[in-house]
Formats: C-alpha cells, sequence, structure tokens
C-alpha cells in the first residue's frame, strides 16, 4: 500500500454502491412520477431513496479518501540549546547526533557552556472543551 | 434524453405504476429475508473486510520496520556482510516466560531471562554493527525490538483473520475486531517509535529519566548497577541519591537494583524514595499532565516493582510517586512538548514533597524511571 496516495476502491463494492444509487434515483423518479400524476407524495419512497442516495454518495467519497497514515512520517522535531549561566536560548531543528545535556559549544552571551535543554516535537490538537 | 423518458413515464397509464410499485414492494421484501437469514454471515464478511484493511496496513508498517532495521544497520554499524538474514531471524524471535506453577523464585528466573534476552540482542546486533559504538548499539537494539513488535502484532492479527476465515466463526472475528483499533493505535505507536529510535531522539517513555537527568546535571556520577548510574546532590538541604539509566543510548537500567543497592548500603536510613514515571493517560487527560501517588511506579515486567517494594517494606522507607501522564501513542514516539512541559512541573512536585516529607539532613532516593535514549546525564 502506497502511503500518502489515494485509495482504491474495491470493485465489488463499488458495484453495490453504483446499483444503490441507481435503485434509489429510480425510486425517487418513481416517487416524482407519482406526485405529477395521481398529486400523492409517496413520503416512504421519498425518504429511503433520499437517504440512499446520501449513503452511496458518502461511501463513494469515503472509498476515494487518503489513506490513514502508517505513522513512518517525519515529524518536525525542535532541539532547545540553554546557555548554563545566563538565561540565553535558542530553538533549532533536531540534528543527527543532537541528544539532551551535549555540550554545543559556548555561549555568545557570555562564553558560558551552551548545552541542549530539550527536544521535542509539537503536536497541534483541537482544544478540547469537555 | 432522460427529460423525455420522464414525460413517458408520467404519460404511462395507472396499472404500469402499480407494477412498478410491486416490483419495489417485492424487491424490499428479498432484501428483508436475506438479511433476515444471512445477516450474520454479511456482518462476519463485513468485519473479515474491515480485519483484512488493517492487516494490509500492518504488513505495510511491519515491512517498512524491518526495511529500517536493515538500512539502519547498513548506515551506522557498516558491516562486512548483509545482514538481512540475520535480522529477519531475530525479528522471529520469541521469549519463554517461566513456569508459574511454582511461583517461588519466579522474579528471579524471570530476571535472568530478562537479562539473557537483553544481552542476547545487543550481542547480534553488535555481530551485525562492528563498527557502532555502545549508544549506537543500544539504539540499535531499540529499533530492532520495534520492529519486532510490528512484526508480532502482525502474525497475530494474521492468526486470527485466517482463522476466522476458515472456520467462520463470528466470536473469533468479533474478539480480533473488537480491539482491532486499539491493536493499530499501538501498532502506529511503534512505527513512530522506529523513526525516533533510529534518530536517536528522546522518547516520551523517557519522561522520569529526564527529571533524574536535569537534577543530577554537572555532578559527579557513578555506575550503580548495569546500564544504571547514580548522582549524589544537595537538594533542599537533603542529601539526595538521583538514579537513572545510563544514557544518551536507548537504555532502561535496573532501577530496582540501584535502589535496593542504596537502601542496604544506608542500612534503611532513607526518609523517602520518589520514583517518577512516565504513566499512560485515561482518555480526556491531557498528556503532560503530573500527578501523585503512592507506591512503586516502575512498568515493565515487574522485577524492578517487586525488588523495591521488598526492600522498602523491609526498611519501611516511604515511596511516593510522581506520574507524568501520556497517551501510549506517546510513549515510545518523539518527547512531545507538553511532556517536557510536565517535566519541569514534576521537578517542582519532587522538591516540594521532600520539603513537606523530610527534615533538613535527611537522605532521600530519587530514581527517574524509563527509557533514557536521546538523555544523557
Amino acid at each position: 500500500m502506497e502511503e500518502g496516495g489515494v485509495r482504491r476502491a474495491p470493485i465489488f463494492f463499488m458495484a453495490v454502491i453504483i446499483v444503490m444509487l441507481v435503485m434509489s434515483l429510480a425510486a425517487l423518479i418513481l416517487a416524482l412520477v407519482a406526485y405529477l400524476t395521481q398529486n400523492t407524495i409517496e413520503y416512504m419512497n421519498v425518504i429511503l431513496s433520499v437517504s440512499a442516495i446520501a449513503l452511496s454518495v458518502y461511501l463513494l467519497i469515503q472509498m476515494r479518501r487518503k489513506p490513514p497514515s502508517l505513522g513512518f512520517e517525519t515529524l518536525k522535531v525542535s532541539t532547545v540549546i540553554k546557555c548554563v549561566k545566563c538565561n540565553y536560548e535558542s530553538v533549532r531543528e533536531f540534528e543527527r547526533g543532537d541528544y539532551v545535556l551535549k555540550e554545543v559549544g559556548s555561549c555568545p552571551k557570555c562564553s558560558g557552556t551552551l548545552h541542549i535543554y530539550s527536544i521535542f516535537r509539537e503536536v497541534k490538537e483541537r482544544e478540547k472543551t469537555y | 434524453m432522460f427529460t423525455e423518458a420522464l414525460l413517458v413515464s408520467v404519460q404511462q397509464p395507472a396499472v404500469q405504476q402499480d407494477v412498478m410499485g410491486w416490483i419495489f414492494q417485492l424487491i424490499w421484501i428479498l432484501a428483508f429475508i436475506v438479511i433476515w437469514i444471512y445477516g450474520q454471515r454479511i456482518q462476519t464478511t463485513l468485519m473479515l473486510r474491515e480485519i483484512e484493511g488493517s492487516l494490509v496496513r500492518l504488513k505495510a508498517m511491519r515491512d517498512r520496520g524491518r526495511q529500517m532495521v536493515i538500512s539502519a544497520i547498513k548506515e551506522i554499524g557498516k558491516p562486512n556482510e548483509d545482514p538481512t538474514a540475520r535480522v529477519d531471524r531475530l525479528l522471529e524471535h520469541v521469549d519463554i516466560e517461566p513456569v508459574s506453577l511454582d511461583p517461588t523464585g519466579i522474579i528471579r528466573r524471570l530476571e535472568h531471562i530478562i537479562d539473557v534476552r537483553d544481552f542476547r540482542l545487543k550481542d547480534e546486533v553488535r555481530q551485525m554493527a562492528p563498527q557502532a559504538d555502545e549508544t549506537q548499539i543500544n539504539n540499535l537494539t531499540n529499533v530492532l525490538e520495534a520492529a519486532l513488535a510490528l512484526n508480532q502484532i502482525y502474525k497475530i492479527v494474521r492468526h486470527y483473520y485466517l482463522m476466522g476465515k476458515k472456520t467462520l466463526s463470528f466470536y473469533i472475528i468479533l474478539q480480533i475486531q473488537m480491539i482491532l483499533p486499539l491493536i493499530m493505535r499501538e501498532s502506529e505507536a511503534f512505527a513512530s517509535a522506529l523513526r525516533a529510535f533510529m534518530l536517536g531522539q528522546p522518547i516520551g517513555d523517557g519522561a522520569g529519566a529526564l527529571v533524574a537527568a536535569r537534577l543530577m546535571y554537572g555532578r559527579e556520577k557513578r555506575l550503580i548497577a548495569q546500564d544504571t548510574v547514580v548522582s549524589e546532590i544537595d537538594l533542599e538541604g537533603r542529601k539526595a541519591y538521583v538514579i537513572k539509566a545510563k544514557g544518551p543510548g536507548g537504555n532502561v537500567g535496573k532501577p530496582g537494583e540501584a535502589i535496593k543497592q542504596i537502601i542496604e548500603g544506608e542500612e534503611g536510613r532513607i526518609a523517602l524514595t520518589i520514583i517518577i514515571d512516565a504513566a499512560q493517560k485515561l482518555e480526556g487527560e491531557k498528556p503532560g499532565e503530573v500527578a501523585e501517588g503512592v507506591g512503586v511506579a516502575i512498568g515493565g515486567p515487574g522485577v524492578d516493582k517487586y525488588k523495591v517494594e521488598e526492600i522498602a517494606a523491609k526498611y519501611k522507607v516511604p515511596l511516593s510517586a510522581v506520574l507524568i501522564k501520556e497517551g501510549i501513542e506517546d510513549v515510545v514516539s518523539t518527547m512531545r512538548k507538553e511532556i517536557v512541559d510536565g517535566v519541569e512541573e514534576a521537578i517542582e512536585r519532587v522538591k516540594r514533597l521532600i520539603r513537606e516529607n523530610t527534615k533538613e539532613g535527611d537522605t532521600v532516593i530519587i530514581a527517574g524511571i524509563g527509557n533514557t535514549i536521546g538523555i544523557a546525564q
């Protein structure tokens, strides 16, 4: 399965959905015909066919949506560097070989030792109200 | 054309409309009968399809994981021969638990098996990656373990899927289908862990180790147990032994053994033992939330937990726990910012616990538990 690609729908399910769509459209037309000829509204037919149309359209969209991720995506990871003496702090992208408490040179402000204070990734989540 | 057909249809006699109505009635009745008779069979088929979809994803994860292990070993270890066959053999590695019919001494036996397993895996990695240093060997072992877990999960799900397909047993299929979302979450966590382990990034499980690392930074350290370091520091006027696994390679160390040795060395004169660890949050809780409790907050197979409980009960040493909450998907993936913030709060909680529960001049133990990958000391 290709990551990031569009999912291919199974032929059988596609056929079932298309048959359902055609039948519900036919049912809707029948309801319309009945209304035009006999001036009666077949509520049951209308409700069933409209919901079947909605369901088949939804299923078709679902089948074409992007597949869920496998978890191998490259994440944006940040490295925070701090001076042990003053309050100097800088943030850069994570580089291979970084680890927390690694000494990475001297402070441009006070010439104190700079060390990696933390390494983290940021995740954006929707605020929950409950 | 469609409009013409509609107009023709409108002009059809009422008898023809009735026939169409009957056909539709018949279709509905037939559909009802089919669902009534074959309902469970249809449901079973649908569930099998859902499992099959997840199985395809699990296979993709397993294959990608295997490939990542091989490429990491080739890149870091510069092996003389192709490690593929050896990696494939290791991915089938199984651990056999000790017999529990006679539980006497089971912890000692379990510890022995865990030690042998760790040694064997590291030794295999060392042979496959001769150019790798100790930190890289530990990280590669972690990568291998994550790939192994993905392989095991894939094979178990495949077993239930094929068994369900073969027997068409609703209940076999139902079992696996019900826990499938949890299995997928766990598998995605392992997939994400592979990258973190390969790059040597700190993971969520290392929250406890990060607390200890911050406390012991710049102080003298010594090895107290296998892959475990201790540092004596002055904290809030108390003498504190700070323990963590030796980093920055992927290690969990032997915190239980370290705590046991310190308590015995001090002949039980320990005013408080504080254990800091990552804990699984409940849905709805925020990652990085800090909670306090009593007891031994050490996960894993239970060997370290048992050792600490035993020695603490013997000398009546009070046990406190500081927990940093995180989701299952955060435990083995790169540490989230919220967890780093939680670490800062946990340090403050540790200081408060010491101030409130001990006197100046007392001796305390602070143990930061977890995989210390990407965290030095």
